[in-house]
């Protein structure tokens, strides 16, 4: 037999859990695709972390990249860490081109300009933006005795991601396309002794929107 | 039943032992959060300028250490340690910088005898400041620094002298410490103080006539 607290906390998480969903929306703006991939070139994805109040996240970088090497593994996509390590001091937030024209200034010096081609990097992608917790409501108490310890209450808070990312065409030096993804969801946490987190995955939604939209222009088979 | 396999004094004893756990991690937030700064730092990419540098790094740079006193009970006292990881990301920027680097056997002074350099670059961290989300309500780590350098030569005869800041950031990560978020801050801003100083180091007014006197720079090295 199932007792009354258990029944409603079943019902709760699962009312809770078709809710915690997320809603995306992703726009593109593209000048010139490739007609047949990249080729065994290179692409790398790079955060702008320019902003005071906020900075793109390297775990949202790593996804985006994950997901395009995972759909397409003919695409090589050169990890960020890795790239801002081997062109140090160049691309930190400090000396990091801003506009496509800046490569050219950067290229003038010989190192940069090997290490570029040993790379064959032939797409650069900029991406900005972050993942913001909006509003949140409900309140939950927690309490820690020698017999033991335990919560209750209920919490739900909205996170908002809005990145875009702006692909340069590396043997060109221009722009060649702008896509911008943004994502909504809800969250939920009931406690009932212990807490049940039930997270609306808005990142994850923001990298897949964003992350299909680039394998559309840097992939043959999307 | 797994319960009844424990007697009652032994339950006692469990609760016992939970409740001084209990005591000692309420007691173990009573001290300063302390940070040893530690990152991995890369040499720099570029052609190195043909100066024999000299380096000195006085005990104030090399164990450099802030500390901040909580301001109320509310707040934690911080200890951030950043001498060792200064230490490690200097000699890799200018060994990469400069075509020789030398370590000075002594701080350059008169009647110190020391190996022959150009110049001897002694650097130190004159300030320190950072935030943390519960300072500033933003959801990021900072971390600021003001540097001073000093370039002399080998008797300690004074060439110039020039101040340079950095500032490194790292947002709020899920089951990322306030420890974590810190040092990765200040690793932020360790690599910031090296990109400052190899893009602006041939730049610097202070050291315009000295540079001339050298070698002629052929050419920019700002992208």
């Amino acid at each position: 037999m199932m007792r009354g607290p258990v029944r409603t906390l079943l019902l709760v998480c699962s009312i809770a859990l078709t809710s915690a969903c997320v809603t995306s929306t992703v726009d593109e703006m593209v000048f010139n695709e490739p007609l047949e991939g990249i080729g065994d070139s290179s692409v790398v994805i790079l955060g702008r972390r320019h902003a005071s109040d906020y900075e793109t996240e390297p775990d949202f970088i790593e996804c985006v990249g994950d997901h395009i090497a995972s759909h397409d593994q003919s695409i090589r996509v050169i990890n960020e860490l890795e790239f801002v390590n081997a062109l140090y001091p160049w691309f930190e937030p400090r000396t990091a081109p801003l506009r496509p024209e800046d490569i050219e200034r950067l290229l003038r010096q010989k190192p940069v300009a090997q290490k570029m081609a040993e790379l064959k990097t032939e797409y650069m992608i900029w991406v900005d933006g972050a993942t913001v917790r909006g509003d949140s409501a409900g309140s939950m108490t927690c309490a820690i005795g020698p017999g033991g310890g335990g919560c209750f209450g209920f919490g739900t808070w909205s996170d908002d991601a809005n990145y875009e990312a702006a692909i340069w065409d590396f043997t060109d030096r221009i722009e060649v396309g702008r896509v911008n993804t943004s994502a909504t969801g809800q969250s939920y946490m009931p406690a009932v002794v212990i807490p049940i987190p039930i997270i609306a995955p808005v990142q994850g939604a923001a990298c897949d929107g964003l992350g299909n939209q680039l394998l559309e222009f840097l992939s043959s088979e999307y | 039943m797994s319960r009844s396999m424990i007697s009652a004094p032994e339950r006692g004893n469990l609760r016992h032992v939970f409740g001084i756990a209990v005591v000692l991690f309420t007691l173990g937030g009573c001290g300063p959060e302390q940070v040893v700064v530690k990152g991995k730092f890369p040499p720099p990419l570029m052609e190195p300028l043909p100066l024999n540098i000299g380096l000195w790094y006085g005990d104030d740079f090399a164990h450099h250490e802030f500390f901040d006193e909580a301001k109320s009970r509310t707040d934690s006292s911080w200890v951030v340690k950043t001498g060792e990881a200064q230490v490690q990301m200097w000699d890799t920027l200018l060994a990469g910088m400069f075509d020789n680097v030398v370590q000075m056997k002594g701080k350059p002074g008169p009647g110190q005898m020391n190996q022959a350099v150009d110049a001897v670059l002694i650097p130190h961290v004159d300030e320190l400041q950072y935030a943390i989300p519960t300072h500033t309500n933003i959801k990021v780590y900072e971390i600021w620094m003001r540097y001073r350098f000093e370039l002399v030569t080998s008797s300690g005869d004074p060439i110039a002298q020039w101040t340079m800041s950095a500032y490194g950031k790292t947002p709020t990560a899920f089951l990322q410490s306030d420890q974590a978020a810190v040092n990765l801050a200040a690793v932020m801003a360790l690599r910031d103080a090296g990109a400052n100083f190899a893009t602006t180091f041939t730049r610097v007014p202070a050291l315009q006539s000295w540079l001339q006197q050298r070698w002629r720079p052929a050419e920019e090295v700002i992208p």
